[in-house]
């Protein structure tokens, strides 16, 4: 891993269950690089969720497949006028969460993973991937996660057999895609290493 | 104990019995495709009413029409935000709301949906808008394959002739976004002649039944009825049994099938 994370036009992934947990890392990582200039990069960047959740309350809900759509149009919003005019200016960019995370709901709903890879293609790899393990419990930031989002819309009749499989492809993507834990270790560890 | 691939194997052969016991129940589905000024909607509200003076029942789905998707659509191209990808992703979403709440419950309970626009308009305005097709057929994946695509020929001389004789095209469906051409009949022409190209790949491709919108209406009616009746369905079992588990797999009202697979 390179010893820090936030480096001028990096792209950071941060993915996971938890909205709020996802950002307590973000703010850690983003005061981690406060020499640099330091973007987040939330989901529903584009108002698409807000929107559709002000519909009409009434109306069939829309199926996994056509939730990760529309994650995939709002994340085509966001590359285009958050993250990489940030990155042409030179800026580290976290992107909470990025495709790792749209994908693993995907998975758990049975969507095939040739068709989540396929459509996910227009999104560069990022230079670092972390998934947070943590709820963001006792902190102060409310934030509902993509996939809280979906777990409210889908009403799933066994919500923790959901989290659970998302959680396991989380981990794995470490072992798939060398996408780390996050932790605050992780940060000390990067800071003593770059004093060095 | 049975691996994943063969128990998986083993819904699919079960799932292609069940739709192949199901294929003379099933109602048919029928796509009206074609560049804008062809004729498309006059052609499918007549054929419409004839069907329904046959006994059947019929569901008509028009192009961008879900309640939950529409509105988002509107908003954006109302303030000309929308890029290619965003265009495209958006529609597959509403087609596909629209395939898992009005098109797949309907062809199930035996009603014949006629479709005014299909997932073929998707393909042939993103192909046009420069968007790698295999990508945008993705986006579209898994396809529900309609028992027959009639096809309304025209040439972009007539397409363009017929809309600026009503109205001034809008800025996406005069292609704006991407001729950046400040005239919009201008812009309406180049972009018409693209998305006729891409149609006439795709109609070679899929075998679609071309109708000439030159024709009198009258006279294209005429053909459509006769092409419809001498046309076989296409048999679920052998085209669609991967949309049609997806559609099943998720379907609250389906729970006698989920117990059968």
């Amino acid at each position: 891993m390179n010893s820090e994370p936030c480096a001028s036009g990096h792209l950071i992934a941060l993915e996971g269950i938890s909205g709020a947990g996802l950002m307590v890392a973000a703010k850690r990582l983003r005061e981690h690089g406060q020499r640099l200039a330091v973007g987040v990069s939330k989901w529903d960047g584009s108002s698409i969720f807000y929107e559709l959740g002000r519909g009409d309350p009434t109306l069939a809900k829309p199926s996994p497949r056509t939730l990760v759509l529309l994650y995939a149009t709002d994340l085509v919003f966001r590359l285009r006028w958050e993250i990489q005019p940030a990155l042409q200016q030179g800026q580290c960019v976290i992107a909470v969460p990025y495709v790792e995370t749209a994908v693993a709901f995907g998975r758990a709903a049975g969507l095939p993973r040739r068709w989540l890879a396929e459509l996910f293609n227009f999104a560069p790899r990022p230079q670092l991937c972390y998934w947070v393990e943590e709820p963001g419990q006792g902190s102060s930031v409310r934030a509902e996660g993509f996939l809280e989002y979906c777990r409210a819309v889908l009403n799933p009749p066994d919500p923790a057999r959901l989290d659970s499989t998302i959680q396991g492809y989380l981990e794995a993507l470490e072992r798939r895609r060398g996408c780390q834990r996050f932790t605050p270790q992780l940060l000390t560890a990067a800071e003593a290493a770059s004093r060095r | 104990m049975q691996t994943k691939p063969r128990v998986l194997q083993n819904a699919r052969r079960r799932l292609r019995d069940l739709l192949a016991q199901r294929e003379d129940k099933r109602g048919l589905l029928i796509a009206f495709e074609g560049p804008d000024g062809s004729g498309k909607t006059t052609q499918r509200k007549l054929f419409k009413r004839w069907l329904q003076s046959e006994g059947r029942e019929v569901v008509t789905t028009k192009w961008n029409s879900s309640p939950l998707i529409k509105p988002l659509i509107k908003a954006r191209k109302a303030i000309r935000s929308l890029c290619p990808e965003e265009f495209c992703l958006l529609h597959a979403a509403d087609f596909r709301y629209r395939l898992e709440t009005v098109v797949l419950p309907a062809l199930w309970e035996g009603k014949t949906v006629v479709a005014d626009r299909y997932l073929f308009t998707g393909l042939a305005r993103d192909a046009a808008r420069g968007l790698d097709l295999n990508w945008v057929f993705n986006a579209y994946a898994p396809l529900l394959w309609p028992d027959m695509v009639f096809y309304f020929s025209v040439s972009p001389q007539t397409s363009g002739k017929r809309i600026a004789a009503v109205r001034t095209p809008k800025f996406y469906e005069a292609g704006q976004d991407i001729t950046e051409l400040q005239d919009p009949f201008q812009s309406y022409f180049k972009f018409i002649t693209r998305v006729i190209q891409e149609y006439e790949a795709l109609s070679q491709v899929f075998r679609f039944t071309t109708v000439d919108a030159e024709q009198s209406i009258y006279d294209q009616h005429c053909s459509i009825r006769e092409l419809f009746e001498k046309t076989p369905r296409r048999p679920w079992a052998e085209f669609n049994v991967d949309a049609v588990l997806d559609w099943l797999a998720r379907a609250p009202q389906r729970e006698e099938v989920r117990l059968e697979l």
